[in-house]
């Protein structure tokens, strides 16, 4: 089930990209304590340069003060950054060529879009010609017009704009890495989608190394060429979004990737296990052995549960029930299965294909399924 | 249904006409009025202003507002560190500085003047101490920079607590932003924080400017006869020099000297164009 866990995404249109520093930022054993409270725990990863990585993880996993110990604004209390190589722990931020884009964006409220956009280059000493210039240009690859957007304040514009105005802004800086803390997350789910997708556009067509910070395993999958999962302050699983998706490391990240079916199983020694609910107990076949009295979790995903009114002849696992609910969502249509009172398996169906009647049974074949631990 | 908002303000209307308009129209009038007299009935005349500018009053106005100029300056100067502390470093113990400056308000300015005076005349508390180790001291009060001190520590709560509102209002993150966009701690201050903080910088500077265009007690009390401040001569015009009218017309030139003068500063600094909500 382990999976090896370096390495580029294959399934993805740049996969024709190599990317030039294989270790462009390195973090090793990097450690946050507030008092007794470690809110980052020895987190080690490598980040490619000209990639987009995601950290992944629920609010409070410390997914914030590891992005703040890189930008410069949190000191780790032991482990150390690298970026190309040189060590960068103990640089300010001011001083350090990365750049953040806020969850609150952060953009100065007094001065205009275009002000805001050439704030790092006048701070650098640039030209006012030379910044005007660099400002349009970003505006315009930004899809902000500059002739009507370079003389607006921040609280005149939208939020998607402003979006696209802080991200110019941190542009403008020119930095090695830039660092997002979850830019995305107040922002309505419609034009969320079309910013996920601009962002990795620029992400591409600007070959910047990303490092994206979010709650959200869904936007990380749209965005990332890998992410990492943390959980508690601890790396849980790095990958691209294809293996973190097909070989979940353990239940937690299959759980985090939304309305998967996680079974509560005990091995019996051979491969088969026993699902134990209240009222009543059934034997599933499983993938493969599990030895006997282990609890482990069995996750089979809703688009791998079919309907039937029968039983399926062995070695499929078929679950008697009813439907309790049905929900369209887009082309798929989702059923939650009622196995017995308070358990609900979450089965999702193409919208137009057939519904056998009646339905007494779900079922899945054993190597739809895999075996986590918990 | 418009009309009922009209309807509703016509009580505060009446009570701001009553009195606020109508009293600050009978000074203006009265400024016009011949010398010496106390009757609202008569010709207007020029006579009061003539006379004003015939004596040494400006140099008594000059005096007012170079205190209160310097007052702001200094009040500035000494606050914006302790209200930035207050509004962004210190945590819990910001609120009990906030109660302990506040408490001193409790406590009528001049009786706070005279403890100063005790503090600062010969074989005062200053002086006294300095006296055991035997170094001889004459008294500290009595000249212009006592009267700034004394005026100083009566409105460093009207300059203080303003900044501190202002400066609370800058987001943290904007300040980090511009940090990590390159800037030195000198330049975030330049151009985030200061402008940022402008409307509590503004408030905290009229406050204080009023306030001590109109103060008498520090330099009556601290000042002894170093100096003349407009609000001494115009208290001796109501007082002593029963001439109303004059001190009519030094309270209406007073006021128009303030007025001009804040409302050019605030049209200098257009808060609204700061704060990013200019609209066009």
């Amino acid at each position: 089930m382990q999976q090896p866990l370096a390495g580029c995404s294959p399934q993805r249109q740049n996969s024709t990209t190599t990317f030039q520093n294989p270790n462009f930022l390195e973090i090793q054993d990097l450690t946050k304590k507030y008092g007794s409270y470690e809110a980052v725990r020895q987190v080690s990863l490598t980040v490619n340069e000209g990639e987009f990585f995601t950290l992944v993880g629920p609010s409070g996993s410390g997914k914030t003060t590891l992005l703040r110990m890189l930008v410069g604004m949190e000191a780790p209390t032991s482990g150390v950054i690298k970026l190309k190589g040189s060590v960068i722990n103990n640089l300010p931020p001011n001083k350090r060529p990365t750049c953040m884009v806020f969850q609150t964006l952060a953009l100065f409220p007094h001065m205009s879009v275009g002000l805001n956009v050439e704030f790092p280059m006048q701070i650098r000493g640039l030209r006012e010609s030379e910044r005007r210039t660099r400002a349009w240009e970003l505006l315009k690859m930004l899809h902000l017009d500059p002739n009507k957007y370079y003389e607006k304040f921040p609280s005149q514009c939208s939020g998607g704009e402003r979006q696209r105005v802080a991200l110019a802004r941190a542009l403008a800086y020119n930095p090695e890495i830039l660092f997002f803390d979850e830019p995305l997350s107040a922002i309505d789910a419609q034009l969320r989608k079309i910013l996920q997708k601009e962002l990795k556009d620029i992400q591409r067509t600007t070959g910047k190394t990303f490092f994206y910070v979010t709650h959200s395993l869904e936007e990380a999958m749209v965005m990332s060429d890998r992410l990492a999962i943390l959980r508690a302050g601890q790396i849980e699983q790095i990958g691209s979004p294809h293996e973190i998706y097909s070989y979940p490391k353990n239940a937690f990240v299959a759980s985090f990737m939304g309305e998967v079916n996680l079974l509560d199983i005990v091995g019996t020694g051979n491969s088969f296990a026993f699902w134990e609910l209240r009222r009543s107990r059934f034997l599933i076949h499983l993938p493969e052995t599990l030895p006997s009295e282990q609890k482990a979790k069995l996750l089979i995903r809703p688009e791998n549960l079919r309907f039937s009114s029968t039983p399926q002849a062995s070695p499929a696992n078929s679950l008697p029930g009813r439907i309790l609910n049905e929900f369209l969502i887009g082309s798929r249509k989702q059923f939650h299965f009622e196995v017995e009172s308070g358990t609900i398996l979450t089965v999702e169906r193409l919208r137009e294909e057939p519904i056998p009647t009646p339905v007494n049974y779900v079922y899945w074949e054993p190597h739809e399924s895999q075996i986590l631990n918990s | 249904m418009p009309k009922t908002g009209f309807l509703f303000s016509i009580p505060y209307l009446f009570l701001t006409a009553c009195f606020f308009v109508i009293p600050l129209l009978l000074v203006i009038w009265f400024g016009f009025m011949p010398p010496k007299t106390f009757s609202l009935w008569q010709l207007p005349t020029f006579t009061n202003y003539s006379f004003i500018f015939s004596q040494a009053y400006i140099k008594s106005l000059g005096w007012s507002f170079l205190l209160a100029i310097c007052t702001v300056i200094l009040l500035l100067l000494i606050c914006y560190p302790l209200a930035f502390a207050m509004a962004k470093v210190f945590k819990s113990s910001a609120t009990f500085l906030t109660y302990a400056i506040a408490a001193s308000l409790f406590i009528p300015e001049n009786i706070r003047l005279f403890g100063w005076v005790i503090g600062l005349m010969k074989n005062g508390i200053i002086g006294g101490t300095l006296k055991l180790f035997g170094f001889q001291t004459d008294s500290l009060l009595y000249n212009i920079p006592v009267i700034l001190l004394g005026m100083c520590y009566v409105y460093l709560p009207f300059m203080l607590f303003p900044l501190v509102l202002g400066i609370k209002m800058i987001p943290d993150q904007v300040r980090e932003a511009a940090f990590d966009l390159g800037a030195s701690p000198w330049q975030v201050f330049s151009k985030i924080d200061l402008p940022l903080s402008m409307p509590g910088i503004t408030i905290g500077s009229v406050l204080v400017f009023v306030l001590s265009i109109g103060a008498i007690a520090e330099a009556k009390i601290l000042g002894g006869q170093a100096i003349v401040v407009i609000a001494a001569d115009i208290e001796t015009e109501f007082t002593y020099g029963q001439n109303w009218p004059l001190g009519s017309a030094l309270s209406t030139l007073l006021l128009l000297a303030t007025l001009s003068l804040v409302f050019f500063v605030l049209a200098k600094i257009n808060l609204a164009k700061i704060l990013g909500k200019s609209e066009h």
